[in-house]
């Protein structure tokens, strides 16, 4: 469903490589968790996905579309959450929601019905009319990810969702996007919190200074490692300088 | 480095974006050289506007000259520039001051309120030294050049230009400050930025009525008498108005070195005295105003199940998303909506104030209205352009991209082409521009009374030619968008992108003068060099637009 080949992205006129030489793929229904230390280049991988950034080399195929050639179908099969929620501040979480199902043209009655679930399921229905700076940073994220929800899209890509969210949001938030992928929409995304990822995730992949360092399932990383120790020993043990 | 130093440098290297400005990058990154003749281009366009303003400025020193009364000049550009401080200060204070997202950094730090806000009033300060520049300093040079001045006048010059903006800039602080403590504004800031703006836009307006009053009353002789008799009876006169003019007069030009000590000393006086009671006031009342910084109204607005069917749309229709979502935007952002949406009605306001305010024919609407009955071609390419620099003189085009800021990565991720988000902003360019059109048209209906078929004519003519002037300033935006701002001022009233519509606008009206003047003396008939300026505009209009869908395909990709 994602397919990045010998994708590479560098700043500073090539003097720093973000992501270098990276190839990898996401199966539909899979939830993918992507992890890496700070300035590992994750942030820079998913921007690519999106079509937020250009790579320098390689090719991103989303649901079969090339994000660079057929920009505008890969991004009707996809939504993305960042890592952080600026999002349009003057407008209402409804006005808000409305505009996202504009944009992807979801019918009255999908809209309502997900709307009315996301609200429900994150206790926003209180602040819906509400313009969106006056939410906390925790409410901005739930109206993204309620937004982002609510195409029912092929293909999910948040970055570091559960920044902000509270414990009882952010289980809301696993089981919601598990449905997701159990009706045949697949999720890759990163985080930091280890146990998230390891309970979570389908499959993994540690990527460190740029480059993929291990890609698999738990048990696959396990064994590879010739470990019976956590993910986050494997990660510690992976991402060592 | 002092504390306080390193403050102002950090201060000023954010406001200005010198850790981002990097020449060399731009002559190696070739993708960016097209900046280099946009902003050459820029600079020229200011040449001809200098020009004639050095020529007016020499004119008027030939006319005051005989009678002494030149230093009124330097009286007038003072006054202008206090007035111009003033009144465009309001927004830099109250957005530095108590609306910048640094303030979140800052006020947690071990630095008194007064430093803090000391470092704010050096960056607008230096901001001023830059907006006020082309208004001052031709009359301050041209002034020194003609009357052969000596040192002693360079100095001066120098020291009064840097004092400048001292007193109309502590003076709205201090009314800032008071009425952030007083009123708590904090909560409601939008209200804050409103009504102010409203209370200082009716006091320019009343002012410019109490002017045109007193200028347009029966002159009395005896008075114009006294003036002419003193050779500072003029620089009195404007100076009675606004005092700190004429100190500052006193100083740069002024009679005998015990009256130019005493106007130094009324003038700094006056200007040290408003700062330290800036900094006294910060000390006290600065944080105070602060409480509730960043915090909202707790109060939330829930919907029932009926309420959010009724408002939910349904399908595709990314084109009218678009739009709605830039007019919600700019309307319910005070900065925009008052650069914008609330200058087009302004404009042509003030024009029927000005209009109004002299007597009998010397006024200008008694003017338009005898040109209109001896020249109604001429009448129809004023109205026009009237209408035009209405509706399409504000930065509302121009900063259609910037004004998505930090949120344009949803521009670049909803599957929506850049073309139909193009189209989108247009509409809501194009409607504010014919917002404009629309209340010029009811001021020269109302002042000029000329007939209905000037008025639709004019109208029609600026109609097309603000799709051109429309698509233009978005074209510039979308050529060089920021997006990195904090400060919603910033992505119009402090954005390059604007100055630059406004003299690319400019170029396109002089164009279209040069080629009705070529028309004109190419033996054309009247009627049939109107229909060549109309079809040319069409034309325009419609390449413009084109052009405008076509180079959003192609720049939306390469904006990261």
């Amino acid at each position: 469903m994602i397919e990045l080949r010998n994708v590479s992205k560098s700043y500073a006129k090539g003097r720093v490589k973000a992501v270098d030489d990276l190839t990898l793929t996401v199966r539909p229904g899979e939830i993918f968790g992507f992890l890496g230390p700070n300035g590992a280049g994750k942030t820079t991988t998913i921007k690519m996905i999106v079509g937020l950034l250009k790579p320098d080399r390689g090719t991103v195929v989303v649901a079969g579309f090339d994000v660079r050639k057929e920009p505008l179908r890969a991004k009707a099969v996809t939504t993305y959450v960042p890592d952080t929620p600026a999002v349009y501040e003057r407008l209402t979480g409804l006005e808000y929601l409305n505009f996202i199902g504009d944009v992807y043209g979801v019918s009255k009655k999908d809209r309502l019905a997900r709307i009315e679930k996301g609200l429900e399921v994150f206790e926003l229905s209180s602040a819906v009319g509400s313009p969106i700076q006056s939410y906390s940073h925790g409410m901005k994220q739930k109206i993204v990810l309620i937004a982002a929800l609510l195409p029912a899209p092929r293909v999910m890509v948040l970055d570091e969702p559960m920044v902000g969210l509270d414990a009882r949001s952010a289980h809301h938030m696993k089981n919601l996007l598990r449905e997701h992928c159990q009706g045949g929409g697949t999720l890759f995304f990163s985080t930091h919190i280890m146990e998230v990822a390891e309970k979570v995730c389908d499959r993994l992949a540690i990527i460190h200074k740029g480059r993929l360092v291990a890609e698999g399932t738990m048990a696959e990383l396990r064994s590879r490692n010739g470990t019976k120790e956590s993910l986050e020993h494997i990660f510690l043990e992976l991402t060592e300088t | 480095m002092s504390r306080f130093g390193s403050l102002v440098r950090t201060a000023l290297r954010v406001n200005f974006g010198l850790s981002l400005f990097r020449p060399r990058e731009i002559l190696r990154r070739k993708r960016d050289l097209w900046m280099i003749p946009l902003i050459v281009l820029g600079a020229a366009s200011l040449g001809p506007v200098l020009y004639f303003y050095l020529k007016i400025i020499r004119t008027v020193h030939g006319w005051l000259a005989p009678t002494g009364q030149q230093a009124v000049l330097i009286t007038a550009a003072v006054l202008a520039g206090q007035v111009f401080v003033f009144i465009f200060g309001f927004y830099y204070v109250i957005s530095a001051f108590y609306f910048s997202r640094d303030l979140e950094i800052l006020v947690p730090l071990p630095l008194a309120p007064a430093q803090v806000m000391t470092s704010k009033f050096a960056v607008i300060l230096t901001n001023e030294y830059l907006t006020i520049a082309l208004l001052v300093l031709p009359v301050f040079v041209s002034y020194g050049l003609l009357e052969g001045a000596g040192a002693g006048y360079w100095l001066a010059a120098g020291l009064v230009y840097l004092f400048l903006p001292v007193i109309p800039l502590a003076a709205v602080g201090l009314l800032v400050v008071g009425l952030m403590r007083v009123a708590n504004f904090s909560r409601k800031k939008d209200v804050l930025i409103i009504v102010g703006s409203l209370i200082l836009m009716t006091a320019a307006l009343g002012g410019q009525l109490w002017l045109g009053r007193s200028a347009g009353a029966s002159p009395d002789p005896e008075a114009i008498a006294r003036i002419f008799a003193s050779s500072d009876g003029f620089v009195r006169s404007l100076g009675a108005k606004f005092p700190p003019s004429l100190w500052a007069t006193k100083i740069v030009a002024g009679g005998s070195a015990g009256e130019g000590l005493k106007s130094a000393a009324l003038f700094f006086g006056m200007s040290a005295l408003l700062f330290v009671g800036l900094v006294a006031a910060a000390g006290k009342l600065f944080y105070g105003g602060l409480v509730g910084l960043g915090e909202t109204s707790g109060r939330k607005k829930a919907l029932g199940r009926r309420a959010l069917a009724g408002r939910l749309s349904s399908g595709r229709r990314p084109v009218r998303a678009v739009f709605l979502r830039e007019l919600r935007i700019m309307n319910r952002t005070p900065i925009f909506l008052l650069n914008g949406v609330l200058s087009v009605v302004l404009i042509p306001v003030l024009f029927a104030l000005m209009a109004k305010t002299g007597s009998g024919r010397s006024d200008i609407a008694g003017i338009l209205k005898a040109l209109g009955s001896a020249n109604p071609v001429a009448s129809v390419l004023v109205s026009a352009l009237f209408m035009a620099v209405s509706g399409c003189l504000n930065g509302t085009s121009s900063s259609a991209f910037s004004r998505e800021g930090g949120q344009f990565w949803l521009s670049k991720v909803i599957p929506v082409s850049p073309r139909d988000q193009a189209k989108g902003k247009f509409l809501h360019s194009y409607a504010v521009a014919v917002l404009g059109i629309v209340a010029a048209a009811a001021v020269i209906r109302f002042t000029v009374r000329p007939a209905a078929s000037v008025m639709a004519a004019a109208a029609a003519y600026s109609a097309v030619g603000a799709v051109a002037l429309t698509s233009l300033g978005m074209m510039i935006d979308l050529a060089r968008p920021l997006l990195n701002w904090t400060n919603p001022q910033k992505a119009i009233k402090q954005n390059l992108n604007v100055l630059l519509a406004v003299l690319a606008d400019l170029a396109f009206f002089g164009l279209l003068f040069l080629l009705a003047k070529f028309l004109g003396r190419a033996g054309m008939s009247a009627a049939a060099a109107m229909a060549v300026l109309f079809a040319l505009l069409t034309v325009l209009s419609a390449g413009s637009y084109r052009l405008l869908l076509a180079f959003a395909d192609k720049r939306y990709p390469q904006i990261e």
